[in-house]
């Protein structure tokens, strides 16, 4: 693709995205279509962590967890707006993380995958038992929406759904360009090799340890504003919103759409949002339902379905030698 | 000091059904190299299988304790040529997420098929009741006690013996060269499979008859074994065993002095200060 493609392809895709309130405009769809974009960021940000630089984490919840909290606390004691509380929660959660990632990034596979899984764990537990500040299992409730901002005159209020979707849009879009800038750079190559390769890339001289911590800390922190964002969109949060099963859910989302790439984990946040909604159906059987699909998924589409797509389309075209660049 | 003791003997007790557990956990890890996050719902399923062979039935307890390690042994192994099989060399991730798929399946289906009471084991032996200096020792724990020791003997001597458990340890080194020996690799991976599988629901079955049996038991144990594989290292009888009981004992003891609430947080804790402590592993030695 050369730049004018890439440009209309880019202008054509925001155009969809931009009209699709138009056409579905009750507000279950936009529910739905909002939720999708906060597990696009969350997708995305996991797959920086898992899909680029290789490390399985199952504690991705637990970021996305503290950035809610956090962004709610702010705004219900300290009454500091959506908008600093958005920037602070996102702060927090990447600091979290970077501690979180200096202790344990050290271990590798498994190790790495069932200690990333107790941090989740840990993390709930305190949620659950800190009554005083988290209010325990109860949650936190009456968490304000963002206040109206005032552009040039314009007052632009964040009320109803349509609302939220479009700042869901920006904070999505935006996400994906600032992790496409860094997957684009030397940063993401390292990223890369280190995924490939650790003794390879040390030997090279690229520091795998702080290319990992790099990762999970902005992986965090993206974690934490979606946590934010959904905080202020649903107006409660509680601790059985945080757990392991909403790291795993995240997890198969940036597999299912292919996870070394960064339009396979939006499809996949896209799809796994509206396909379960179709699950309904199959009521009490749902979850059942949903563990079998994801079984036989992975034995017959082990590398995501926009991973298979494209591999299928780069053996197709011939590009070889050319660099790849992350889309 | 009498409550002290108590506590460490309930922890022994705790750690002893860990390592029936964390051994098949181990095993698989060692021969198949992927986790099965789906392990905790083999002993949710075994102990139901083992209720249901009380109530149904009428079996007396430990006729329904063989006949639910039979049982998992076989499904273990149907299991694995199922859904395991084909993730065999794969990377990590992907039978990470087949046994967490399979894990959700199993324990949703469990939950629409058994309904979400908890139901008790019923094995008569809760009236026999032990005191030992100042402990108290129902005839449950007694026989768990008894049993995993007999459990973890007959599977160090069959690894370590049998014809079938040398060819084991040989996949356990290296596959392709256990392949090039005339070694049948799969029936090998139904092998493990089967024992893990029996090891579980035994386990299950002890539990389900000291506490009660749900179709939620399963996700919490799969949690703690991982935790007590790692910790112990992976493939190592002595060391996942080690590790179970300091893990029942720090549970045990952790949740009677300092807080019950956060007792699932202690693994976690134990684990970061193990990793910065003694990054090579509790038994010491170097991992793969």
């Amino acid at each position: 693709m050369n730049k004018t493609t890439r440009f209309l392809f880019i202008a054509v895709v925001l155009a969809f995205f931009y009209a699709i309130p138009q056409f579905f405009n009750e507000p279950y769809f936009l529910h739905i279509f909002v939720m999708s974009e906060i597990y696009a960021v969350l997708a995305l940000s996991l797959a920086l962590i898992v899909g680029f630089s290789g490390q399985v984490s199952l504690g991705h919840a637990a970021f996305y967890g503290v950035g809610a909290y956090v962004s709610a606390l702010l705004s219900t004691r300290l009454g500091i707006s959506f908008w600093m509380s958005f920037w602070l929660s996102a702060l927090f959660a990447g600091l979290v993380a970077y501690i979180i990632g200096r202790l344990v990034l050290r271990l590798r596979g498994h190790i790495l995958a069932i200690t990333t899984a107790f941090f989740c764990v840990l993390v709930g537990v305190i949620m659950n038992n800190w009554i005083p500040v988290t209010n325990g299992p109860m949650g936190i409730t009456g968490i304000p929406r963002p206040a109206p901002i005032n552009l040039f005159g314009l007052q632009l209020v964040i009320e109803s759904r349509v609302h939220y979707y479009y700042l869901g849009l920006i904070m999505a879009s935006g996400v994906m360009f600032f992790l496409y800038r860094i997957v684009s750079s030397r940063l993401g190559d390292a990223m890369i090799a280190v995924r490939e390769n650790e003794e390879l890339a040390q030997s090279i001289g690229i520091d795998i340890m702080k290319i990992k911590v790099f990762a999970f800390t902005v992986g965090g922190m993206l974690a934490g504003m979606a946590g934010a964002f959904y905080a202020h969109y649903i107006l409660f949060i509680s601790p059985v919103t945080f757990t392991m099963n909403e790291s795993i859910n995240i997890l198969v989302m940036v597999i299912f759409g292919g996870m070394n790439t960064l339009l396979g984990p939006v499809f996949g946040a896209i799809c796994l949002t509206i396909l379960p909604e179709f699950l309904r159906m199959a009521g009490e059987l749902r979850l059942v339902a949903y563990g079998v699909a994801l079984v036989v998924f992975i034995v017959w589409l082990p590398m995501g379905i926009w991973g298979t797509l494209r591999s299928y389309l780069m053996a197709k075209v011939h590009i070889k030698g050319k660099k790849d660049n992350g889309l | 000091m009498a409550v002290f003791f108590q506590q460490v003997l309930n922890g022994v007790i705790l750690g002893c059904i860990y390592a029936l557990i964390a051994l098949g956990l181990s095993l698989i890890y060692g021969i198949l190299e992927m986790a099965n996050f789906a392990h905790g719902e083999f002993y949710m399923l075994g102990a139901f299988m083992a209720l249901f062979s009380i109530t149904t039935l009428r079996v007396p307890f430990f006729a329904a304790l063989l006949i639910a390690m039979a049982g998992m042994a076989v499904f273990g192994a149907i299991i694995e040529r199922i859904v395991f099989r084909p993730v065999v060399g794969k990377p990590l991730i992907n039978s990470m997420l087949i046994s967490f798929g399979l894990s959700t399946a199993l324990a949703n289906a469990a939950l629409f098929f058994f309904k979400a009471d908890p139901r008790k084991i019923e094995s008569g032996l809760t009236r026999i009741r032990f005191r030992f200096l100042g402990l108290h020792l129902t005839g449950e724990r007694c026989v768990i006690l008894v049993l995993s020791v007999t459990l973890v003997l007959f599977l160090a001597w069959f690894i370590q013996y049998t014809t079938t458990g040398k060819s084991m340890r040989a996949v356990a080194q290296d596959r392709i060269a256990a392949q090039l020996a005339g070694i049948n690799v799969s029936n090998i991976f139904s092998i493990t499979f089967a024992i893990g599988g029996a090891l579980a629901a035994a386990a299950g079955t002890m539990v389900g008859a000291m506490f009660f049996v749900s179709p939620e038991m399963g996700f919490t144990v799969t949690l703690k074994s991982c935790v007590i594989v790692a910790l112990g290292g992976f493939g190592k009888i002595k060391g996942v065993i080690f590790a179970a009981i300091l893990i029942g004992l720090v549970e045990s003891l952790g949740g009677g002095y300092i807080s019950y609430a956060y007792k699932d947080a202690y693994p976690f804790l134990l684990l970061i200060l193990l990793f910065i402590l003694r990054p090579e592993g509790l038994m010491g030695g170097k991992r793969k």
